[in-house]
């Protein structure tokens, strides 16, 4: 299994309705210990939103102050974003992921600092 | 970088990141990681960076992936070509750029660089000429 199956995956409720793609695989040092690194990173849950555009700018992460405009209109876009914690997901298919519950269920993801 | 406590955005804080080894030397980039399942259950965790073109090509996906994945099983010498693989376990920090606690030399990842060398670089006259003289 790759990260490259999650990325743009189609994510998809208990209802068969889309909710978006995955824009980003949200990760959590929580594994098990491996080498020198220590505790593996697992999948924590999957960062699915309907808007693609500028999801790698980083402009989202909480220790980016600006520019103002453009912080502000990344947020407005992502503000859609919701994190499906790992728990909840059912099925994954080639570019398609089933969760249990529906959009509502869901939270905004946390942003991290970068 | 893309950390919070023990947490980071994969595809943010650790894809296209520039991986260097213990000497500071360029060993390619993080293009995809592989996951492994637990037995117990539970999320897979990040057992290897993939790197090189093996691994880039399927992120690609469409014309341009198939083209490059081609182009990387012509060029590597394997009768089973495969991307890089860089266990997690040698990673010694996350910064702009994903450092490591080992040499880069047994990693495989300059499949391509290696290939380009002795098929063209080789064959140029003063190929092996070195300007310090000592050759």
């Amino acid at each position: 299994m790759r990260l490259s199956d999650f990325l743009q995956a189609e994510v998809l409720d208990d209802n068969d309705v889309s909710i978006g793609r995955v824009q980003d695989v949200r990760l959590i040092q929580d594994g098990p210990v491996i080498g020198t690194w220590g505790a593996a990173f697992s999948i924590e849950g999957l960062i699915v939103s309907k808007r693609g555009v500028g999801a790698r700018l980083g402009f989202h992460r909480s220790n980016v102050k600006g520019p103002l405009p453009l912080k502000a209109l990344f947020e407005w876009i992502f503000r859609d974003a919701r994190l499906v914690e790992w728990e909840r997901i059912r099925s994954i298919e080639e570019g398609r992921i089933r969760f249990r519950g529906t959009y509502e269920d869901l939270k905004a993801p946390d942003p991290l600092s970068g | 970088m893309t950390r919070a406590g023990n947490r980071i955005d994969a595809g943010l804080g650790l894809l296209d990141r520039q991986i260097l080894d213990k000497d500071g030397k360029d060993s390619g980039n993080v293009d995809d990681l592989e996951l492994f399942a637990r037995e117990e259950g539970g999320a897979p965790y990040v057992m290897y960076i993939l790197a090189g073109p093996g691994a880039l090509a399927r992120r690609l996906r469409g014309r341009a992936g198939a083209w490059l994945e081609s182009a990387f099983e012509r060029l590597h010498h394997s009768e089973d070509p495969h991307p890089a693989r860089i266990p997690f376990g040698v990673v010694k920090d996350i910064k702009h750029s994903v450092e490591l606690s080992i040499s880069k030399r047994g990693l495989d990842v300059t499949t391509i660089e290696d290939w380009v060398r002795d098929h063209f670089i080789s064959k140029i006259p003063g190929a092996y000429h070195d300007p310090g003289g000592t050759k």
